[in-house]
């Protein structure tokens, strides 16, 4: 499988006549991406707002990013999602980079919401405050989940996800200004130096843990909660076959974004044919109950085992009772003999006492740690704030509170804030850019 | 000037040796001992305004009474910081330290910070609860480990921003915190020289030490179930619909007890789960497949158990701290004792 | 939780569905539930078939906190 991605670097984003891109500068037709927008009749209000690093913008109730892109031979970006089903990884793709669409409530949040500060000192917890972003905020008819905690939020993401492929097509007959080329020969044909080398096989731990449909993470369309572990391209996953869901606190979440850009991917792509042989992806899942997660790591073990991997990495989206999959996962590896290091973020409460994930095994002695999900964050009020504020502290978010004895509410009548970085939107970023670790004190 | 306070023992306090280690609590104004060298660390910024003297042998038997007396001495004191040793290899000094920093960071919630050797029992006992700074095994080391103790000391005055428990170079205190690599290096590239050293046998260091677990004994079983009270709690967050208590969702620092004893089962619409951490739409059907009431009324009728207890307790489990748990978890006790409750079935989600 | 009300020495029986969870946090006495977010009943069985699932755990539970275990055990259940 051969994917090569086209890409063009944003400088500049602006409002103008005709979408566009020319030399760093990406100009958008508002009202034509916005009919873009509406075309689901669902979404009642939309409007569209440009941020840059730097600019004194909070973003909440953040529900999505996405990369802005095209399939130069036609086809959508998310196969099974946005149009049909085809196999993606292969061919070129062209992408917008520094740039993604944010997808904004204009009222409601939920748990899995989460901030984004452009600016200031709340900008470094997220990814997303160092990227040119196209903000969508828009509100829906979906009253049946208005008030609800858990949101399936889909007529916004889907709507993101529209914009994302209308502004990404406007690159559709240019020459990218740089081309990154994947390519994996199978595993049974590479070459001698290719096979000397010590094999490794990423494990990924998608969210999937809504037992109804309509939350979780889609590969290909379908409901990853409904399924088993399975063998994919590495090329499959950068290319939009896997899109992020609705669901767990959003720190520890996947974006869209994070998946066609997944860092630990490009990585081990870097060290393939000289330090490592990577074999691919076993895209796994996670689980709510003991018997689903030991089938799950059950299933992990013997397809790496069968591969001849010498050596697994293993990520999860999520913590809590998802950390029972990752530490099965890595025991079932190793005692497969698998040497496997894993890929997690913790969390050790407000005090930081905590015991770091809720199921621990001295076989997983190898962690790279990405953050924790309970400190405490306080930041002064924004300029702007975009989509509305209140839902923080109001909505259920998974590190938002509208009160606490000690410490009140997270949204001050000032507009500062108080939160716990759960609520940073894809803030631990597992999937490898964290620059964050833990350490005791 | 912020004001400092040093603890230190009968033999530096230069009250006498072994023969004077009964010697009770005495504070004294200015300067006895290490506390020059302290002070001279300390630098023009920082006075160190009262020496506290206790034998280590008074302090070891008469732990509460010295402790409680030397909280009484510094009540009506200005402390900004609080010193204790250092007390190097020696085990009952070492203790003696642990004991009054704890009380005194408890009491005044100011900085406290001591020095002991590795091999100090105190190091075990307190290290959670106060900086101890890696000091040498005997009093040659006084100087060094003064310096360590005090410079630590300026730096959290100054507000300085703070490094983990090994770049400062005391005891970690269990607590753990994010922090950014400075330079940045991205997961990614830990990852993979991680899984290099791993796969070719070379030494790496873990981001996530497995701690060791810590266990309690197995209480007593139950003699006669058919005599015996039995109460449900559950971390699923079953609460009346209201949520009167108002628990939250996640990182629960509220519980709620609800009383059943009119209730022959959990009814939808009454009851429900505000649990954030799962899909809610099973247990709000029925809230008996976390709280099941309606068997234990069985029980209750066929004679197995003796009697539900009246009421339920809930919280919510998910990203609760330890701590938190453990103190929703002792008040309830206080209640399940007052009511004579002889078993408890926990559910947890 | 668990360990404070055992700590009491009041005896207790965790009904966990993640038991590698209830060994870590130190549980002594442990009955295995069907799931996380329905321990006690799958809601795509009928009722009838809910209440066995849960009379028989519970019951198992119930049996836990009579016997002596000298270390960290878990109650086997049939149903």
């Amino acid at each position: 499988m051969k994917l090569e991605l086209g890409n063009f670097y944003v400088k500049e984003i602006v409002f103008g006549d005709e979408t566009s891109y020319s030399n760093g500068l990406l100009t958008i037709n508002k009202e034509e991406a916005l009919d873009i927008v509406r075309e689901d009749e669902h979404i009642t209000e939309a409007d569209l707002f440009i941020v840059k690093p730097g600019d004194n913008v909070r973003l909440v109730p953040v529900k999505e990013a996405i990369e802005p892109r095209v399939r130069v031979e036609g086809g959508p970006v998310f196969p099974g999602v946005t149009g049909e089903l085809m196999q993606s990884g292969n061919g070129r793709t062209l992408a917008l980079k520094d740039c993604s669409v944010l997808v904004v409530g204009k009222h409601w949040g939920g748990f899995q919401d989460g901030l984004i500060d452009m600016g200031g000192e709340g900008a470094k917890y997220t990814y997303y405050s160092q990227l040119k972003n196209i903000v969508l905020v828009a509100d829906t008819d979906e009253e049946f989940e208005k008030r609800e905690q858990q949101k399936k939020n889909k007529a916004l993401r889907w709507a993101g996800m529209r914009l994302a492929e209308y502004i990404g097509s406007c690159v559709k007959d240019l020459e990218p200004e740089e081309l990154e080329t994947f390519e994996l020969d199978p595993i049974t044909k590479r070459s001698s130096e290719e096979n000397d080398l010590p094999s490794v096989v990423l494990v990924l731990q998608p969210q999937s843990q809504m037992e109804e449909l309509g939350y979780n993470d889609l590969i290909y369309g379908w409901d990853t909660n409904r399924m088993l572990p399975t063998f994919m391209h590495p090329n499959e996953v950068l290319d939009g076959a896997i899109i992020s869901g609705s669901f767990m606190p959003c720190s520890s979440k996947w974006s869209t974004y994070d998946f066609q850009n997944f860092p630990m991917i490009k990585r081990l792509y870097e060290e393939h044919g000289k330090t490592l042989n990577f074999l691919g992806i076993i895209m796994s899942n996670l689980n709510v109950a003991l018997e689903q997660k030991e089938r799950a790591a059950l299933f992990v073990a013997q397809m790496a085992k069968s591969l001849g991997a010498d050596s697994a990495i293993v990520a999860e989206e999520g913590y809590g009772n998802p950390d029972a999959d990752f530490i099965a996962c890595i025991v079932a590896l190793e005692d497969a003999g698998i040497k496997t290091v894993g890929l997690t973020n913790e969390c050790t409460g407000r005090d930081g006492r905590s015991q770091p994930l809720v199921t621990l095994d001295p076989k997983a002695d190898a962690i790279i740690s990405c953050g924790d999900v309970s400190q405490l964050i306080e930041l002064p009020p924004m300029e702007t704030v975009l989509g509305e504020l209140e839902s923080l502290g109001r909505d259920g978010f998974a590190g938002g509170w509208a009160g606490d004895e000690i410490l009140g509410p997270s949204v001050r009548e000032d507009g500062s804030i108080i939160m716990e970085n759960n609520s940073m939107f894809c803030g631990d970023q597992v999937v490898g850019w964290s620059t964050k670790t833990m350490k005791e004190f | 000037m912020k004001k400092a306070i040093l603890y230190i023992n009968q033999f530096f306090g230069q009250i006498g040796g072994e023969e004077e280690a009964d010697f009770a609590p005495e504070i004294k104004e200015g300067l006895v001992g290490p506390a020059m060298e302290l002070q001279k660390q300390l630098g023009e910024d920082i006075e160190i305004t009262h020496t506290v003297i206790c034998g280590d042998n008074y302090m070891g038997s008469n732990t509460e009474e010295a402790v409680n007396t030397i909280i009484g001495f510094l009540e009506d004191k200005e402390i900004d910081i609080f010193f204790a040793g250092p007390a190097f290899r020696a085990g009952r000094y070492g203790s003696a330290c642990g004991h009054i920093g704890k009380a005194v960071k408890e009491k005044f919630d100011v900085p406290v910070i001591s020095s002991m050797n590795e091999e100090n029992p105190g190091v075990e006992m307190f290290r959670e609860h106060i900086y101890i700074f890696k000091g040498g095994a005997s009093a040659a080391a006084m100087r060094k480990d003064i310096k360590k103790m005090a410079e630590f000391g300026r730096r959290i005055l100054k507000g300085d921003t703070l490094g983990s428990a090994d770049e400062e170079g005391y005891y970690g205190r269990g607590i753990r915190r994010q922090v950014w690599l400075e330079p940045p290096i991205t997961a990614a590239d830990r990852v993979i020289d991680m899984l290099l050293k791993k796969i070719h046998g070379e030494p790496f260091q873990t981001e996530l030490p497995i701690p060791d677990q810590d266990m309690v004994p197995i209480a007593e079983p139950i003699k006669d179930l058919s005599k015996a009270k039995i109460a449900i709690v559950t971390s699923g967050g079953i609460v009346p619909v209201d949520n009167p208590d108002r628990i939250q969702s996640a990182s629960a620092t509220r519980w709620g007890k609800y009383d059943i004893s009119d209730t022959d089962r959990l009814e939808p619409k009454v009851f429900k789960t505000i649990h954030a951490g799962f899909d809610p739409a099973a247990a709000n059907n029925d809230p008996n497949v976390i709280v099941p009431l309606d068997v234990m009324r069985e029980f209750e009728r066929e004679g197995k158990i003796g009697k539900v207890h009246d009421y339920f307790y809930s919280t919510v489990g998910t990203g609760t701290t330890e701590g938190e748990a453990a103190r929703m978890a002792r008040e309830i006790v206080v209640d399940l004792q007052d009511a004579n409750v002889d078993g408890v079935i926990l559910i947890s989600t | 939780m668990v360990k404070e009300i055992e700590k009491a020495g009041i005896p207790i029986v965790q009904m966990a569905n993640l038991i590698p969870v209830a060994k870590t946090v130190g549980s002594n006495k442990m009955v295995p539930t069907i799931s996380i977010p329905y321990p006690l009943g799958d809601p795509d069985t009928p009722k009838e078939e809910q209440w066995k699932v849960r009379y028989h755990r519970v019951g198992v539970a119930l049996d836990a906190l009579t016997m002596d275990v000298k270390e960290q055990t878990v109650f086997n259940v049939s149903v």
